[in-house]
């Protein structure tokens, strides 16, 4: 039931985004891009003047950041048609930074701003990708491990945590990132951090304890025993820790959290799943129990040491 | 009822005091953090100019420093720097000089903030907007060191950040005033232990000493072992004069990468090339409006 | 646990008999993550016993004021309190060392070995008796870390706090975050062995 509703309102907001960024220079052009290395790929609107869009002093470029340093374009090349210009520039584009282009007297427009910039919707799935692989908090920052040891050794008992723990994680860090930007920053209290997070998950547990008891009791039978667990997770402090040394806003936020408690369940499931096999094999006496386990941890940790510099989007 | 009531109360309780105890140590260790900082940033200038606690400062030399902020009028916006003013009093003892995007000089406004306060950021963005009026809004972009000796430039220090291999590296650059540089250290990065966290190492970070500025525009990064000879000069492991010599022979070559940190080696590289070449580009409008200006500073 | 337990008992209990890292196996993530040199080790040991020592000695005090329902809330409160005078102290003194341990010090909130202690010691006993269990504890959280520390140093840049011993880079793995785990384990491993080998010795 939730997860419906939660799935609904992501789609609603990133069609919301997709529409924003397309709105973004109403009129002249309709879309722009980073090409290959040096390239930025203007499409118009409609046709325009080959003459007037190959001229490079017609655009000016620069990065947000730094308006007063232009980038010096060597050569554009417009499609016949004149729908598309390519603008090939001296030196490598910085492409994390959103550039901007102004022209100038282009397709009957006197002056026209637009920014370049890598789509948002992926770098919110580049937050999400890089907290679910990449910075994996189980595999690549460790931390929670005692839940994690815990919880692993059964495939149903790692479903069950890992749910529970995504459930909890996003609705906590959501209510932390609110307190955080309209109580702690502009109140200055941000040593309050530590207190004000835990606090948080402590209430998400018990709502959710709540709610779960009362609305879908079967659900709670089985789910239920993890929710005093979530607390002694050093992830759930984490998360809305890098949040706030982020800065970031709600939907990063979102991305965030529902890729840490992706990334635990994905590394509770690997884990629980070798724990099975495990109890079958010879293992000597002692290295029974903990002791293997941290060992075949280190094993996946150096697998996804693999997932570094990963750079989808 | 009288339950909730007391473990109401209780909890209340408990909050206040632990939220006293917690805001009696900000306020103490606040003081000390913004002090421990300071300190910091002084020690690597000092370090990156060649002096020490064994080798102090000598009198003659002067530190100015240059703020500078990106002022957005509507939807207008020009680059302004904050500048120590020659020959005016403590109180107003800065300069604000406004230059739009193309270069050209468009206004000036004393700023009344000491040499003290004008180091701490908000006080600064406060008494630059006061000089602005409300109208502008403005926003703090980076700081210059200025280093003088006697009458002429020495050296000008910059801080920069870019993108690393994991999240982003924050170096320290000593130029000297034909833009060559003098010096390199980095201060922030998140890069693996052992590999990419090896820009440290001296060996990494004294290649770029003695780059000019030509050289620098077009740094690149190359994947070969580092001669030995040239390991030794950077290392500090020969005498200065032959270091030096050494140094200078290799000052046209692109920069030796680290064994199994090729990206972070190649982000330091690039993130130096970027900030150089912006900066001699700024500067060289900024003096040239100084000298049109006839506006008097101390460097 | 008998309240005529000598301070001394209490404290050999937490080093040895019951070590949060070793024996009751909580608190790894720093154990795994960040004992990469033996510095490290005995900064975060040293924050560690901090929290530990003052929230037992805290809750220890008010446990007549502590109201059976909400206890678990005040003992988070009261270790968060402690937790955030700890970074802030240890920001603003020493902020080298600080950056090394980046956000592990403020992690200390969520351990559970602490939280524990306090709900199955400190709410019962006077605050003498839980001064020294909590010193015990502390203090065998910081022995393993540094134990750890010193393992992976040594193998794996060949120095201790900083000093070259060796000369040269035995195995460049053991610094790399993921060999915490390897190291960690293969230790406890050894204990194990240790404790069988012992108790076989007695019996024989």
């Amino acid at each position: 039931m939730i997860g419906t509703k939660k799935l609904i309102f992501l789609a609603a907001a990133l069609f919301a985004l997709g529409f924003s960024s397309l709105a973004q220079a109403a009129g002249l052009v309709a879309s722009t891009e980073f090409g290959a290395e040096n390239e930025i790929i203007v499409s118009f609107s409609h046709g325009v003047d080959l003459g007037e869009a190959a001229d490079p002093d017609r655009y000016t470029v620069f990065e947000e950041a730094d308006p007063d340093i232009r980038l010096a374009i060597t050569n554009i090349d417009v499609s016949s048609d004149g729908k598309q210009a390519v603008i090939t520039f001296a030196d490598p584009l910085n492409t994390t930074q959103t550039h901007i282009v102004n022209t100038s007297g282009i397709g009957g427009v006197a002056k026209a701003s637009f920014s370049v910039s890598k789509s948002y919707i992926g770098y919110l799935f580049s937050i999400l990708i890089s907290a679910l692989l990449i910075n994996n908090f189980v595999f690549t920052k460790y931390l929670g491990l005692c839940v994690f040891f815990g919880t692993a050794k059964r495939k149903e008992t790692a479903k069950g945590m890992g749910v529970v723990f995504t459930v909890v994680i996003v609705v906590a860090c959501s209510m932390s990132w609110v307190l955080y930007n309209y109580v702690m920053k502009p109140f200055d209290l941000n040593y309050l951090q530590i207190v004000i997070f835990i606090g948080l998950t402590s209430l998400t547990v018990q709502a959710v304890d709540t709610v779960l008891r009362k609305v879908n009791p079967v659900l709670f039978k089985s789910f239920g025993v993890y929710l005093v667990l979530v607390i002694a997770n050093c992830i759930i402090i984490a998360v809305p820790l890098l949040m706030a040394s982020n800065e970031y806003n709600y939907f990063e936020t979102f991305m965030l959290s529902l890729g840490a408690g992706g990334g635990f369940l994905l590394a509770l499931y690997l884990m629980s799943s070798v724990s099975e096999r495990l109890e079958l094999a010879k293992i000597p006496p002692s290295f029974k129990g903990l002791p293997i386990a941290f060992i075949v941890a280190g094993q996946f940790a150096m697998a996804f040491l693999g997932f570094s510099g990963l750079q989808l989007f | 009822m009288k339950n909730i009531l007391t473990i109401i109360l209780r909890l209340t309780v408990s909050c206040l005091i632990a939220g006293l105890i917690m805001g009696m140590t900000f306020v103490f260790t606040n003081k000390a953090k913004k002090a421990n900082e300071h300190a910091r940033e002084e020690k690597v200038v000092f370090s990156l100019l060649g002096y020490s606690k064994a080798n102090p400062i000598p009198d003659s030399m002067g530190l100015h420093e240059i703020f500078r902020y990106v002022v957005s009028d509507g939807e207008a916006q020009s680059i302004g720097y904050l500048l120590p003013s020659e020959g005016h009093g403590e109180a107003e003892a800065f300069n604000f000089v406004r230059i739009d995007l193309d270069g050209k000089y468009l206004d000036s406004s004393s700023v009344a903030i000491t040499e003290k306060k004008v180091k701490d950021q908000k006080d600064r963005d406060a008494a630059v907007q006061i000089a602005l009026g409300a109208g502008k809004e403005i926003r703090f972009v980076d700081q210059t060191i200025v280093v003088t000796e006697g009458d002429g430039r020495l050296a000008y220090l910059l801080g920069g950040k870019f993108p690393g291999f994991k999240t982003h590296i924050a170096i320290m650059l000593a130029l000297d005033p034909s833009y060559s540089i003098l010096g390199l250290e980095v201060m922030e990065h998140e890069e693996d232990p052992g590999l990419g966290a090896e820009i440290e190492q001296e060996y990494f970070k004294n290649q770029f000493k003695l780059k000019p500025f030509e050289k620098i525009k077009s740094i690149e990064v190359v994947k070969a072992p580092l001669p030995n000879e040239y390991f030794d000069a950077l290392e500090g492991r020969v005498d200065e004069s032959a270091a030096f010599d050494i140094m200078k022979q290799y000052s046209d070559q692109d920069i030796y990468a680290l064994t199994g940190a090729t990206i972070s080696s190649a982000a330091v590289s690039s993130g130096v090339r970027a900030m150089t070449k912006k900066f001699a580009y700024r500067l060289d409008i900024l003096d040239r409006v100084l000298n049109e200006q006839q506006i008097a500073v101390p460097f | 646990m008998a309240n005529e337990n000598s301070s001394f008992q209490l404290l050999a209990n937490g080093i040895l008999k019951e070590n949060p890292i070793f024996k009751l196996a909580l608190s790894m993530c720093p154990a795994v993550g960040i004992s990469t040199t033996v510095i490290n080790g005995l900064l975060l040991g040293t924050a560690v016993l901090f929290v530990q020592v003052f929230s037992s000695v805290t809750i220890s005090a008010l446990k007549n004021y502590i109201h059976p329902r909400i206890r678990i809330p005040t003992y988070t409160l009261t270790i968060a309190t402690w937790v955030t005078v700890i970074d802030l102290s240890l920001a603003a003194f020493f902020p080298l060392a600080y950056a090394k341990m980046g956000i592990f010090v403020k992690i200390i909130v969520a351990f559970a070995i602490i939280t524990m202690r306090l709900e199955m010691f400190a709410c019962k006993e006077p605050i003498s008796d839980s001064f020294w269990d909590g010193l015990g504890m502390g203090l065998g959280f910081l022995v393993g870390m540094v134990v750890i520390g010193f393992v992976r140093e040594l193998l794996g840049s060949g120095a201790i706090l900083g000093y070259d011993v060796l000369g040269f880079k035995p195995l460049l793995f053991f610094i790399l975050p993921s060999a915490g785990f390897f190291v960690v384990g293969l230790m406890m491993a050894f204990f194990n062995w240790i404790e069988v080998a012992y108790a076989q010795r007695k019996k024989g």
